[in-house]
């Protein structure tokens, strides 16, 4: 199943910011002052003639205080990347940090432990226990680790979220951006050391997506929090810090400062 | 079409499967208990025919219906030569038969008995063409010679030529010398024991020297109505002759009354089993229609009719009801060996004999495993038929019903159920059988409108229940309650399974203790005897030797043997009971209001208050009083008694005068006191020292007379739990099947949760808190059901039977906490499921 893909082995070569994928000549990107990272990181399904390389030999870092998107058509690996990033799938070879720590050496219960206080998540849809409040649903993950919420951040969050007089609502009775934004006020509440989001606003309306995602924003400028973003849509992507662009495995271009056409054309040429 | 049904049913095989056991296994009790059922019947079918093979005629008193059919009257064997010199007659033979009389005695001087089936002892008169035994080995008893069945040699350690001691009726222990080993018709003496001896030491060792209680003719090639018109003549007033096949169907009838009852006995506890199961399929389907509502809508908008839905859903629990009717078949006959099991070690051992499976099993069998299981999916799958061909695109919440619609149905359902219950339990109903059906159909009614009640407050109520786990286990707690309280419906139809078994569990236990808390009260107020002396479990009457040999002890200052007997009184047949009043109330205390007891003798009787009252007589006032050898007589009242006393008729006269009545001059209890020259320890020593003749008889102090009636009690009460532990064992497959089923409808979220931090063991954890939320909520509803239940049925049980209402709290505790537990375990399998769900799938399951 492996697509030839020939832009992707141009920017492999010329692109400065993409580490060679060879091991003997790694680069050696320090860790240090990194939210999350991933070193040569593979991911194999399957075996033999229905082996599908998902990421092939990835190395990645995403700095703490920054708004990453990642984009790629499907199938590119970009969910697989942040899954594995994120703790919630395993790699076949290389490895991933999270604040330092290195995921492979974690069993099941650490790892969901990780995720719990160290990592935040928002996802397309399905966000939210439909038999909490709000207010519960944002402090779930602190609750299950028997934290106690920082009470004031937690304010601060659902202040800036707009959610101040919903909080006592249950999703069932919040609209799709209300519901989205308790999650992303969940994957904040709790001060994480990264934020991933698998197209968290894939299921708004432009309007709609278009607060959450300046919301993100806001959070990763004022309240310096570190998020990644798995997006195909450029104006979605436009909100962040940075671009990766994959494409079969692996990172074949990279842009800081995106606009939505920037962004748009560089998706254009790299089809081409 | 059926290929979707087919599709269905492949694709939701797991989660049909414990639906399929709860069916199958109800099924299995049905068809355990016909098998059961038929297979005694064909033993004892068995046992008759081979009583009475070779048997033409049969000579005997004249049955009336004071008759005591455990002990046939006797009469003159005089009569046996009129009746061989008859032409017709080929072969006629006088004999006795005793049950629980005699007695063979182990070199441990202990009665050699079977656990269950008696023991009999009769004359026989050695092969011949009337004899229902066989020799096995040695030779038929000679005079002061026994003959005995393998089994009870092997037992008691006899061989042939041995000297084995008898137990017997009239005196002292006896040696006889054991002349053969014999079997008992075709089909062996089904567990029973025989002892054989000729007829004058059968006579002579009962005390009926020139008596016989049957004589047995074989016609040879007569005709059997020529033969029983050549009898007739010869007869004195009071025999009759009856034909061989009239007493063989005369016996099969008595046993099959019993059969019978113990049958229909297995068949109540088989449906209730069935009806337990009936929510747990109601409630799968409901589920499994409600997470296919989108297919139903998908196939309604391509141009399936409703009709087609709802045949589809139908179609597959016929399906399911078929295979489990299969399984249930098969599962009857491991049923079946289980009760037995049940049965004998709760000490009624069962006689031994092939199972049998007859169509009419099978038949009923399968009608109802298929009945059951397509009517519990008529509602899901109307339900399923309403579903519009836009609930296809919308991920539609179901329409609730509301609020009234509910109370009122409920109301419907529950009232009615209420009302033929109490009717079934203090109504004027004519036939056992007619009110129990009321009662059943009433209880059903009221479990059903309970169940529907239940869904009202099912949230508000789990909430409550859940409240301290929510606050001591943090948001495994609080998911925990949400859970258990977010689907009404669900949480009413689980827990209500385990609602009906902990009702009628409870119900149980209430009855036993309050039935233990009054003869407690009842032994302490009117218990005067230093002792008892009580005969075996399966054998309460023995000989008034006993009575007399007390009376001789020097030791012992009044005895007093208690017989109840049939009589009639003022026209009506009642059981009535009867005591040597002479000791007054000295050995037995009957609590007399007025006149006096000791002055009762042979004209006087004895009448209970309430009686008294009722019939409108008092002290010196006459009654009629018919008996069993058709004596009439008119006795004064002499005394009335209150209605605690320890008597257990409303009537009571003399022994004296009851004994000289009736074919079986026997005892049930005998009461000793002791003088007050002795001190209790000889006393109790002199009467047991005199009881070594009697080895079948122990003596009772007044706490071990009381621990073995609550013995009796707790048997009785272990054998209906053993029963009703087959509903908790549904309940539980029910709440297994609710949560796995709820668990695949909460895999998203279940994902999502594991995504965002749940541990594997938390989210175990919220899965087991939720079922104990849901199985405390149906024990609770269960527990107040049994107290009112058990309470109503004390109350309504007539006579001074239930003098107390005793509420066994501490085990209504412990039944609390097994219900907790059966959610515990219950809970086991879809926790563990819940837990193993890749987080990655499961977040993006559809």
């Amino acid at each position: 199943m492996q697509r030839p893909s020939r832009y992707a082995m141009e920017f492999a070569m010329n692109d400065p910011f993409t580490p060679p994928s060879s091991s003997a000549t790694r680069a050696t990107v320090d860790p240090a002052g990194m939210a999350a990272y991933a070193a040569d990181a593979s991911k194999v399904y399957g075996m033999g003639d229905t082996e599908v390389h998902a990421l092939r030999s990835v190395t990645v870092g995403f700095q703490t205080g920054h708004f990453t998107a990642i984009m790629g058509p499907s199938g590119s690996g970009k969910s697989t990347l942040m899954h594995c990033m994120a703790g919630l799938d395993r790699l076949t070879s290389g490895e991933t940090y999270i604040g330092g720590v290195p995921l492979s050496t974690l069993n099941d219960k650490q790892l969901t432990e990780l995720r719990r206080d160290r990592v935040g998540f928002i996802f397309q849809a399905f966000n939210l226990v439909p038999t909490l409040n709000a207010l519960e649903n944002i402090t779930l993950p602190m609750d299950l680790g028997s934290r106690k919420p920082d009470k004031e951040w937690v304010d601060h969050v659902i202040k800036t979220v707009g959610l101040a007089d919903r909080i006592k609502h249950r999703p069932n009775e919040l609209s799709g951006g209300q519901q989205q934004r308790v999650a992303v006020a969940r994957a904040l509440a709790s001060r994480p050391d990264i934020v991933f989001g698998d197209e968290p606003t894939g299921n708004l309306d432009s309007r709609t997506s278009a607060e959450i995602l300046d919301f993100m924003r806001q959070a990763v400028r004022e309240l310096g929090q570190t998020i990644v973003m798995v997006t195909h849509d450029p104006v979605s992507a436009s909100y962040s810090d940075r671009v990766l662009f994959l494409d079969d495995g692996a990172i074949v271009h990279e842009m800081s400062d995106p606009t939505p056409s920037s962004v748009f054309d560089t998706i254009k040429s790299l089809g081409d | 079409m059926f290929k979707l049904v087919y599709r269905g049913i492949v694709a939701n095989l797991g989660r049909l499967i414990l639906t399929l056991v709860s069916v199958a296994l109800g099924v299995s009790f049905v068809s355990g208990s016909f098998i059961l059922a038929d297979s005694l019947r064909a033993i004892f079918n068995q046992v008759s025919e081979d009583a009475f093979a070779g048997v033409d005629a049969n000579v005997r008193a004249e049955i009336g219906e004071l008759s005591n059919d455990q002990a046939p009257a006797r009469f003159d064997d005089d009569i046996i030569e009129a009746i061989s010199a008859i032409p017709g007659v080929a072969y006629a033979e006088g004999g006795i038969f005793t049950a629980e009389q005699v007695y063979t005695v182990d070199a441990e001087g202990e009665t050699v008995r079977p656990t269950g089936p008696p023991v009999f002892a009769a004359s026989w008169g050695g092969p011949s063409p009337v004899s229902s035994f066989t020799l096995v080995d040695g030779e038929a008893p000679a005079w002061q010679q026994v003959a005995l069945d393998q089994a009870q040699a092997d037992k008691g350690g006899f061989a042939i030529g041995d000297q084995v001691t008898l137990s017997i009726p009239t005196g002292d222990p006896e040696q006889f010398e054991l002349s053969g080993i014999i079997d008992f018709g075709e089909g062996g003496t089904g567990g029973a024991f025989f002892i054989l001896l000729d007829l004058p030491t059968t006579q002579r060792i009962l005390g009926a020297d020139g008596q016989v209680d049957s004589i047995v003719v074989n016609g040879g090639d007569t005709p059997t109505g020529q033969l029983l018109a050549d009898i007739t003549p010869v007869l004195p007033d009071g025999l009759e002759v009856v034909s061989g096949e009239t007493v063989e169907q005369e016996q099969k009838d008595q046993f099959g009354s019993f059969i019978n009852a113990f049958g229909t006995a297995l068949l109540i506890f088989a449906f209730i089993v069935l009806f337990v199961s009936i929510f747990i399929i109601y409630n799968t389907f409901a589920i499994l229609v409600g997470q296919r509502t989108r297919q139903f809508g998908l196939l309604r908008s391509i141009g399936a009719s409703s009709r087609q839905i709802s045949v589809m859903v139908l179609v597959e629990s016929m399906i399911i009801g078929a295979i489990a009717s299969v399984i249930g078949l098969f599962g009857g006959i491991g049923v079946a060996a289980l009760l037995k099991q049940l049965f004998s070690t709760a000490g009624g051992e069962l006689p031994d004999g092939p199972l049998e499976i007859k169509p009419r099993t099978i038949v009923v069998v399968v009608v109802v495993g298929l009945l059951v299981t397509v009517g519990s999916a008529l509602l899901p799958a109307f339900r399923a038929a309403r579903v519009s061909p836009l609930e296809a695109v919308r991920d539609g919440g179901r329409k609730e019903r509301s609020l009234r619609f509910r109370l009122i149905s409920a109301a419907v359902v529950l009232l009615p159920g209420i009302g033929l219950l109490l009717f079934g339990m203090f109504g004027s109903i004519d036939g056992t059988t007619r009110r129990l059906v009321i009662i059943g159909i009433g209880a059903a009614l009221s479990f059903i409108g309970a169940s529907m009640a239940s869904v009202l407050f099912a949230g508000p109520v789990a909430g409550v229940l859940g409240a301290p786990i929510a606050n001591s286990r943090g948001i495994v707690g609080r998911l925990a309650r949400d859970n258990a309280a977010r689907n009404p419906q669900r949480t009413a139809a689980t827990a209500t399974a385990l609602m009906i078994g902990l009702a009628l569990i409870t119900g149980v236990s209430v009855l036993a203790s309050s039935l233990l808390a009054s003869l407690d009260e009842l032994l302490e107020d009117s218990i005067a005897a230093d002792v008892f002396v009580v005969g075996a479990r399966q054998a309460p009457q023995f000989s008034p030797l006993v009575v007399e040999r007390m009376a001789e002890l020097p030791e012992v200052e009044a005895v007093s043997g208690s017989l109840s007997v049939k009589a009639k009184l003022d026209g009506e047949v009642i059981t009535i009971a009867s005591y040597d009043t002479a000791t007054g109330t000295r050995v037995i205390n009957t609590d007399v209001v007025e006149g006096d007891v000791a002055t009762l003798g042979t004209d006087g009787i004895a009448v209970l208050e309430s009686e008294a009252k009722d019939r409108g007589l008092a002290p010196g006032d006459t009654v009629t009083i018919e008996m069993e050898d058709g004596f009439i007589g008119q006795l004064t009242i002499k005394a009335v008694f209150a209605d605690q006393a320890a008597v257990r008729s409303p009537w009571f006269i003399d022994r004296e005068l009851a004994r000289t009545h009736v074919a079986a001059d026997q005892v049930e209890e005998v009461g000793v006191v002791f003088s007050d020259s002795v001190t209790f320890e000889e006393g109790r020593a002199a009467v047991d020292e005199a009881l070594q003749a009697f080895p079948q008889l122990e003596s009772l102090d007044n706490s071990e007379y009381q621990e073995e009636t609550q013995a009796r009690v707790n048997q009785f009460q272990i054998i209906i739990y053993g029963l009703l532990v087959l509903c908790l064992i549904v309940a539980f497959i029910g709440i297994v099947n609710t949560l796995a089923l709820s668990v695949l409808e909460r895999i998203r979220e279940i994902g999502l949760l594991r995504a965002v931090g749940t541990t594997r063991g938390q989210l175990k954890a919220s899965v087991r808190w939720e079922a104990v939320i849901v199985s405390v909520f149906g024990s609770m509803l269960g527990i107040v059901m049994g107290l009112a239940l058990g309470t109503a049925t004390a109350v309504a049980v007539p006579g001074s039977f239930f003098s107390k209402i005793a509420i066994p709290w501490i085990q209504i505790a412990f039944f609390l906490v097994i219900g907790a537990a059966i959610g515990v375990v219950a809970a086991y399998f879809p926790a563990r499921r819940a837990a193993k769900l890749n987080v990655l799938d499961a977040i993006a399951h559809e």
